[in-house]
């Protein structure tokens, strides 16, 4: 069969590093292809030269058998490329049609939109890939899994054929995940090719055809991914054998809880009940996991909990000590630090330097500071350990974190957090976005926290991380609590049955056996 | 009692003071929704408002200098886009660099050119007559209302049409939205980003010095030192009000107007204290757009933060 794409011995130097160093991509017509490699490999930057967002110093693409040049993504939009990029570009304020449609609406008598037609070739192409959407709503109301949908129906629109999907999972819920892949499939069915990058082993092997695999800019592994298998592919990766399982030793805590919630209320964005009446505790030495479908109320748990957001009724204690109205800053001062689930919005200044962005929440104490100066040769030292040991790519730590690769924005936040020393963590989809190399890293770091005595406070949509790292696990369905378990007693399915607010009989017959 | 204040040479009086605010609130809007603050607007109607006179006391023609006077404001603009987009300087201290040359080369020019400080009138100087509009200034009040202006203020009405035309109806002023709000992405499909900024900052220069030849020879004919008087800033204030919107900033900016109008009425009367008529101009519109803007909360918040921190940043 003919290739779609061929990208020949592509070679792309940013200041300081070789982002791609002479690598090959093949992509057979019609099938679905994933990318995969760690955090820095390469695959954003590969798929942005296919794009046309910059061309490579050296090299040659070829589209359908016929080499191009491309000067830009019209370009690459012209032969019928689409991407979808790690950071969405969407117009807030505008609605979905209008987000689709931007940049080639359709018109009448030449000088105006043609707001009818516009409606309604959106809502025929949404109908034939099935990607249900409402056309008139605006993109700042619509849930993250629309927003992607967007995205897609904005490269159909353009008539691409070729669908390039940059780590389009990271953010999604597992169910949202299943609703994209039939997506996918449905695109495959009627004639496209579908380029994928992820992180996730499991979903390379669930949906894709043909697997290629980049390590620090090189290409390692080019396979049909039926003849492969997650651990080859994670040894391709990440050059070593990978710890897909975490070990940890049992802790019983008998100590007074760090955390203590008692009947909290809160609202969301909307001012409707998000929070109901929430109680629990995270005692020293335990991981408290919180499981739940996405919008279920977890994000504006831990924004009471941070002091981002109001709370209605009910009490928040850190040591037995009322914080319901303290700032952000002194909650952090009592010794809690936060992983946030958004890195872009709320973890990172992007304008800033990796340094900036790794002292930013002690920038004003020793020993990065005294009396109002800046340490910077304390900062830089400081700095130069965290990019070390977790295992950040970039060439200097003065760059600004705008420069880095998704995964690697990632674990500024994360190394920031947990150099904090916190008592209790609050770390929410701590992993986000970051290969499995350092997952296994993280993972190791969050249960060392753990195993010091500290109190940890988990939430993440996977599942898997979920159940590997709790000790006990709470499940949130509409703003309330399910049920609070034991960690390891459930099973994937019995879990998401609690996600959808069901407690199945065998769950309580096996809690009843665990209590005697 | 109140038909003492509210008649009809106060609204006319109203839609007199708007008109500079209100062209420059649409300069303002303009540049806004593609992502550049522009506070050399103030400048730029003050050059206009020289040039115009500069222009009419040459060529003997009111129309030539409107026409010189748009010229410099092309000029300025141009000159502020290059340095902010291509130079990359801050996008403020442009402005504040235009503002403060403006001031400083009027006043320079009446000297050295006309030999006066402080005012320049001369009976060369062709002001504009006022347009009687046919069969409508027949019509009681509404005649009264919509007739009788100079020409400036019916240009600056179809503008405001245009721009609300423009910005719903088309590709253009859609695409403009865009690359104020999201640049980035704006770009990636396929939008001329630079040319749309290059466009806006035009399209304030014109609209600016339009509003400097209605000072100077509209409203009167004669050019006087810092003739804008802090009307370019008020248009700015204006868009802020109207969220963006050439019909918002309308409104805003003759809500401006009417207290300086009628501030103007209540100076003769004595039983007021002078102190509380000069606090009516900027104290009025401030009481008027609280009452708005907490009926508006949200959507004005959202609004305002956007474009401090597009202030902040410069970009
Ligand atoms: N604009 C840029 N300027 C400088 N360096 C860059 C730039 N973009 C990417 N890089 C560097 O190029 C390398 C490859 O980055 P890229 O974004 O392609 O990684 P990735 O494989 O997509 O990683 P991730 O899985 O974390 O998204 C990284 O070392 C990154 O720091
Ligand atoms: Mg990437």
């Amino acid at each position: 069969m003919a290739y779609a794409v061929e990208m020949l011995g592509i070679t792309k130097y940013f200041p300081g590093v070789v982002a791609n160093d002479s690598v090959d991509l093949k992509v057979k017509e019609g099938e679905i292809h994933a990318l995969v490699g760690e955090n820095g490999a390469g695959k954003s930057t590969l798929m942005n030269a296919l794009y046309g967002l910059f061309q490579p110093d050296e090299g040659t693409i070829k589209i359908n058998g016929e080499k191009v040049v491309m000067q830009s993504s019209n370009d690459a939009i012209q032969r019928g490329i689409g991407m979808v990029h790690q950071k969405f570009k969407l117009i807030p304020s505008f609605t979905i049609v209008e987000n689709i449609c931007l940049g080639s609406e359709p018109r009448k008598n030449k000088y105006f939109i043609d707001k009818k037609e516009e409606y309604k070739s959106v809502v025929e192409i949404s109908d034939k890939y099935g990607l249900k959407i409402d056309p008139s709503s605006k993109i700042r109301d619509c849930a993250v899994g629309i927003r992607q949908r967007v995205e897609i129906l904005k490269t159909l629109y353009r008539k691409a054929n070729i669908l390039i999907l940059d780590e389009p999972t990271s953010v999604l819920t597992p169910q949202e995940t299943d609703e994209l892949f039939k997506v996918i499939r449905n695109l495959v069915n009627k004639g496209k090719t579908v380029i994928f990058i992820t992180h996730k082993l499991r979903e390379v092997m669930e949906i894709s055809d043909t697997v290629t695999v980049l390590r620090k800019g090189k290409l390692t592994g080019f396979k049909p991914t039926s003849e492969t298998n997650e651990n080859e592919i994670a040894r391709m990766m990440v050059g070593r054998d990978v710890l897909l399982r975490v070990d940890k030793k049992a802790i019983e805590s008998e100590q007074k809880p760090i955390l203590e919630i008692e009947d909290l209320v809160s609202t969301d964005n909307r001012g409707l009940v998000a929070l109901n009446q929430i109680s629990f505790e995270v005692k020293p030495g335990e991981i408290l996991g919180i499981a739940g479908v996405q919008g279920n109320g977890q994000s504006e748990l831990i924004e009471t909990i941070t002091g981002l957001r109001k709370i209605e009724r009910g009490i928040i204690k850190i040591r037995s000590k009322k914080i319901n109205r303290f700032s952000p800053k002194s909650i952090r001062e009592t010794g809690i630090s936060h992983i946030p689930e958004d890195r872009i919005e709320r973890g990172l200044n992007l304008d800033a330097t990796i340094e900036e962005n790794l002292i930013v929440t002690s920038h004003d104490k020793k020993p990065f500071s005294s009396m109002g100066i800046f340490d910077f040769n304390k900062i830089e030292e400081f700095s130069e350990q965290l990019i070390n040991e977790y295992d950040i790519r970039t060439s200097n730590s003065k760059n600004k974190a705008e420069s880095l690769s998704g995964g690697n924005m990632q674990k500024i936040v994360v190394a920031r957090e947990i150099e904090e020393d916190p008592d209790l963590l609050i770390a929410a989809q701590p992993t986000r976005g970051v290969d499995i190399g350092s997952i296994e890293f993280i993972h190791k770091k969050i249960i060392e926290a753990r195993d010091q005595g500290k109190a940890v406070l988990l939430v993440s949509t996977e599942l898997d991380e979920i159940m590997s790292l709790s000790d006990r696990i709470i499940v949130m369905y509409e703003g309330e609590i399910v049920k609070i378990i034991p960690g390891g007693i459930a099973d994937e399915e019995e879990l998401g049955l609690l996600m959808a607010g069901i407690v199945p009989d065998t769950l309580q017959s096996k809690m009843r056996r665990e209590a005697k | 009692m109140l038909s003492k204040f509210i008649d009809i040479a106060i609204i006319q009086g109203t839609i007199r003071m708007a008109t500079p605010i209100m062209l420059a609130a649409m300069g303002a809007m303009v540049t806004g929704l593609s992502g550049i603050i522009n506070i050399g607007l103030e400048g730029m109607m003050l050059l206009g408002a020289f040039f115009a006179v500069v222009g009419s006391y040459y060529f003997g023609s009111v129309w030539l200098g409107v026409a010189v006077a748009l010229l410099s404001g092309l000029i300025m603009a141009l000159l502020f886009a290059i340095f902010t987009m291509k130079f990359r300087a801050h996008i403020i201290l442009i402005g504040i660099t235009i503002n403060a040359f403006a001031l400083a080369i009027t006043v320079y020019f009446l000297r050295d050119w006309f030999n006066v400080a402080g005012a320049f009138s001369d009976n060369a100087i062709v002001g504009f007559n006022t347009v009687k509009i046919p069969i409508i200034k027949s019509i009681p009040i509404l005649g009264d209302i919509l007739s009788g202006y100079t020409p400036i203020v019916y240009l600056s009405w179809l503008i405001i049409i245009s721009m609300h035309i423009i910005l719903y109806k088309t590709p253009l002023g859609r695409h403009l939205r865009a690359v104020g709000e999201n640049a980035e992405a704006s770009e990636t499909l396929g939008i001329k980003v630079k040319g749309i900024k290059y466009l806006a900052v035009i399209l304030s220069g014109i609209f600016s010095s339009l509003a400097g030849a209605y000072l100077s020879l509209g409203q009167l004919t004669m050019f006087t030192e810092n003739m804008s008087a802090n009307r370019g800033f008020l248009g700015l204030a204006a868009n802020i009000f109207g969220m963006g919107t050439p019909i918002g900033g309308a409104l805003a900016s003759l809500i401006f107007g009417f207290a300086d109008s009628l501030a103007m009425r209540l100076q003769g009367w004595e039983t007021i204290p002078s102190q509380i008529v000069l606090m009516i101009p900027s104290a009025l519109p401030i009481l008027i757009l609280l009452i708005f803007s907490v009926r508006k909360k949200k959507e004005l918040k959202n609004f305002k933060e956007e474009n401090i921190s597009k202030l902040l940043s410069g970009k």
